[in-house]
């Protein structure tokens, strides 16, 4: 007889929903986690980002308003302030979240766990006592860390992302290590707060995951907030000395008062010992799972950041762990397929589905319809032309396959997208609804329009 | 002047075949050594290079149909050059056709790919297969297309029918001389359950595009919801013709069950000692491996016991003379027969050497078919597979097979005492019209013998 019939390993956006639908399907359930309540997601990641981002819009919104008929004089900021408020908002949510699990009955266990056997766990608590666990099924949801190169000198000035989000001085000078999408979503928000913002990407171009036209735009927005986007060679000879931390791109050396790195997160399966249970693991140190989440264990679960091939996104992580506590509980859930991603640079951006690149790869053939935000009344009126919003369908069936989304409100725009793929509607049944005027989301149904060489609002070619 | 392009005549044996795909199109520029169309015969598919460079000035052959050899295929020349509007005669062809030469030899995608030999003199050669005599029993097709029936159906009821994505033949017809009118369809839809059918829109659309009849599909999605995944698994089910090749291959593998008595002898060699002896050759730098051996020892076999290196169609024996080899190569994308031709004329060392460079052409997939035809006895060695034992199936043309297992360590009995040894099992199938059973547990054991006599490898290498 084991102590719970579930245990969950992290209590992240993976982990916490995981223990909760156990407990819910009436399961003997604990969570484990040896810092935080909330995970990357609140404590380090999506809440204080957007926490922060939204004071930088904030402030920018008062300093530039100017062509909206409103004078504003003085407009200042106090990046402390805004990092307090950070913390209070992170606060009240972890708080949230153990009254959730607390509500559900799921004991919570503070300390890092590692296994004893498929069954077992011990965890050394806070106050450096063990205490054993037994389960009949085990989630582990123990997510990621950055990734910090070995090549990355030691010091407080290169720092991941965690340690940049507790600052309480912003950098008057900063170098990004990494142009992907937190490497962009750090450079926008500070170069919105005046930091002079350099980005270094090996890759020929920043957030490879996003179609060319969709990256055009970030990368001409990025640098018209001020930042310097350097790619196609890596940032060599880092260094720290006299209070700057420089290096080399392509011959030039580049100098600011902090490096933030961000080239990737790993695994944290490490610690887990995970071979005392069995488990696989993969050269990447992630583990593979099925559809269900299932490991190489019959009894033993992995979701979120440390799964082989995982999106890395938390309510990813989510549906996964929901899926996992299902399947742990003897019901036959499915993994949802299609799941969209949001960025949160200046402007927005969303995507979900296919790419025109990814079709495009697998020899797909496809048929592409945009729409831009200039052509929209509601877009000029909130100031925001800059942006479009593209279907990728197929061009036999017209079911829609993919969809990006940059500009204004494009994080919140992806979820009707979202919506039609996943229930595979075509271009047709897009282009037939009706949408509100004057808003935003019109633009999905214009693109449906040019789709079909019918659009309304855009000069007949 | 234009250069006529012949369908090439790649094997001895070789009489017809189909150009599968065109890789060039007409008034396309061809360079020297350009693949201008990849042909399928009943052994491999093979590109075939151009010599002359110019404009493809004319294609007479479609894809998919098939010709003698030195069938002219089409014309090379220069832009605007005059071709004849119908292909000439293959006895009409130039005196001097344009040489091909094939680059690529695909390899069968199928393991029991063995290769065609015949009875010297008496067999004729291989009858072509028409597709339409490929049948499949109706229970299997998971749909008819639409509009095909036999039976007469109103403009009106076929438009219904079709737009409901429905196989109208299964529709009772009322009308007139049993002619389906529309309100058989609509009452076909209500007594069928398909008005409580859920379809997604894109799903439906690719049902309509497939010709699916879209009551055969199981639907995964939400509440039974038929998806597009699901049309798809119901469109696979839809039978296509096999390659030729596989077609080919089909007819042998039944031809050899039905027409030859098969009988199995198996035995079990020990090779602990080959195996120690074969280290130290590779010590010595000399590589051999367990499967020339095998060979080697099969060879001196067939000499010993001619009967089992001849062949019978039922009415006459033919003892084969020499020691045609066939080597069962895995390769990518399934298993080649390459032949040793004259076996018995080469030593150990030259066999070995022989075999390699085979299955080297093999895996490269630069085999002829030729190199594949003419076998008098076929080895086929699994031992790399993992397996314990198996049975192969007699190439027509041939008396035998030998089918070589992996070696396992298993307890022996050596000397009145349990050892650990390896023993690897062989199972020799046998026409039983000619090989009697005395015979056939002779020549296995003759097999076995010769594996266990280190002193005679000693001998031979």
């Amino acid at each position: 007889m084991y102590d719970f019939d579930v245990i969950v390993i992290g209590a992240g956006p993976g982990g916490y929903p995981a223990a909760i639908r156990a407990a819910q399907l009436g399961k003997r359930t604990a969570i484990v986690e040896r810092e935080a309540f909330g995970g990357t997601c609140l404590n380090w990641g999506c809440i204080p980002t957007k926490t922060l981002i939204a004071s930088a819009e904030r402030y920018r919104h008062a300093a530039h308003s100017e062509a909206f008929g409103v004078t504003t004089k003085g407009a200042a900021f106090d990046y402390a302030k805004m990092v307090a408020r950070k913390c209070d908002i992170v606060a009240k949510l972890v708080g949230g979240i153990q009254s959730l699990l607390k509500s559900n009955g799921v004991e919570m266990v503070r300390g890092a766990a590692r296994f004893e056997d498929a069954h077992r766990v011990s965890v050394v608590q806070p106050d450096g006592s063990a205490r054993w666990l037994s389960a009949s099924a085990i989630i582990i949801a123990a997510g990621s860390d950055s990734a910090m190169p070995g090549f990355l000198p030691q010091d407080k000035r290169v720092m991941d992302s965690r340690a940049f989000l507790d600052l309480t001085a912003l950098p008057e000078s900063l170098l990004i290590l990494g142009g992907g999408v937190i490497g962009c979503e750090f450079a926008c928000m500070a170069a919105m707060l005046g930091a002079k913002v350099t980005v270094v990407e090996m890759l020929e171009d920043i957030v490879m995951v996003l179609d060319r036209d969709v990256r055009r735009v970030l990368r001409r927005r990025m640098e018209a907030l001020g930042v310097e986007v350097l790619t196609g060679a890596p940032l060599t000879g880092i260094a720290v000395k006299r209070g700057k931390v420089s290096g080399t791109f392509n011959g030039r050396k580049l100098s600011g008062d902090a490096l933030l790195v961000a080239v990737g997160r790993k695994p944290n399966t490490a610690a887990l010992d995970l071979a005392r249970a069995g488990v696989n693991v993969d050269e990447r140190g992630t583990i593979p799972v099925d559809a269900q989440g299932r490991t190489n264990v019959a009894s033993i679960f992995a979701i979120g950041d440390l799964v082989t091939g995982s999106i890395q996104l938390a309510h990813a992580a989510t549906q996964q762990g929901v899926a996992a506590a299902e399947a742990a509980a003897g019901l036959k859930s499915k993994a949802e397929s299609i799941c969209p991603a949001c960025i949160f640079t200046s402007p927005e951006i969303g995507l979900v589905g296919l790419t025109e690149a990814k079709a495009q790869q697998q020899g797909r053939d496809v048929k592409v319809a945009a729409f831009p935000f200039a052509a929209l009344g509601k877009a000029m009126a909130a100031g925001e032309t800059d942006g479009f919003v593209k279907w990728v369908a197929d061009p036999t069936t017209g079911q829609l396959l993919g969809a990006q989304a940059i500009g204004c409100h494009a994080t919140e725009l992806i979820s009707e997208a979202a919506v039609a793929i996943r229930n595979e509607l075509t271009i047709d049944e897009i282009g037939r609804a009706i949408h509100c005027h004057p808003t935003l989301s019109e633009s999905w149904m214009e693109a449906a329009h040019v789709f079909h060489g019918a659009c309304i609002h855009l000069p007949k070619r | 002047m234009a250069q006529a392009v012949i369908f090439p005549k790649l094997g001895q044996t070789m009489e017809e075949g189909a150009i599968v795909k065109w890789l060039k199109k007409e008034g396309g520029a061809v360079a020297k050594g350009d693949i201008l169309f990849e042909i399928e015969t009943d052994k491999a598919n093979l590109e075939v290079e151009s010599f002359f460079e110019g404009v493809l000035l004319k294609i007479y052959v479609r894809e998919g149909v098939t010709v003698p050899v030195n069938t002219v295929v089409g014309y090379v020349g220069a832009a605007g050059e005059k071709v004849p509007d119908v292909a000439p005669k293959a006895e009409g062809a130039p005196a001097k056709p344009e040489p091909v030469t094939p680059s690529r030899v695909e390899s069968p995608r199928v393991e029991p790919a063995r290769v065609e030999t015949r009875l010297p003199e008496a067999s004729p050669a291989v009858p072509t297969i028409p597709n339409s005599s490929f049948l499949i029993p109706n229970s299997a097709v998971a749909s008819r297309p639409v509009g095909k029936q036999q039976q007469p159906i109103s403009p009106r009821a076929k438009a219904l029918a079709k737009g409901a994505c429905i196989d109208v033949s299964r529709v009772a017809g009322t009308g007139p001389g049993g002619r389906v009118v529309e309100k058989d369809v609509v009452a076909y839809l209500e007594s069928s359950g398909y008005n409580a059918l859920r379809v997604t829109p894109a799903a439906k659309r690719l049902a309509a595009e497939k010709g699916v009849d879209i009551l055969t599909v199981r639907g995964s999605g939400d509440g039974g919801r038929i998806m597009v995944d699901d049309v798809e698994r119901a469109a696979k089910r839809k039978p296509v013709p096999m390659s030729r090749m596989r077609q080919v291959i089909a007819r042998r593998l039944v031809e050899s069950k039905q027409m030859i008595p098969h009988f199995y002898v198996t035995v079990k060699a020990d090779i602990t000692d080959l195996m120690a002896f074969r280290a130290g050759l590779k010590a010595k730098g000399v590589s051999l491996s367990v499967n020339d051996f095998v060979l080697e020892a099969v060879v001196l076999s067939l000499e010993e016991f001619p009967v089992v290196n001849s062949a019978t169609d039922g009415a006459a024996v033919a003892w084969r003379g020499d020691v045609d080899l066939g080597v069962a190569v895995s390769v990518e994308s399934g298993l080649v027969v390459p032949v040793v031709r004259a076996a018995q004329t080469l030593t150990l060392r030259e066999l070995g050497a022989q075999a390699k460079a085979l299955a080297e052409k093999a895996r490269a997939g630069k085999l002829l078919p030729d190199e594949m035809a003419g076998s008098s006895f076929t080895v086929s060695n699994m031992g790399m597979m993992d397996v314990d034992q198996f049975a192969a199936i007699i190439n027509p043309g041939e008396a035998g097979i030998l089918a070589v297992s992996s070696g396992r360590q298993v307890p022996a009995v050596v000397g009145g005492e349990v050892k650990v040894r390896t023993v690897m099992a062989m199972t020799l199938s046998a026409d039983h019209r000619i090989v009697d059973g005395s015979t056939a547990a002779r020549f296995v054991n003759a097999v076995r013998a010769k594996l266990e006599n280190v002193e005679l490898w000693k001998a031979l290498v």
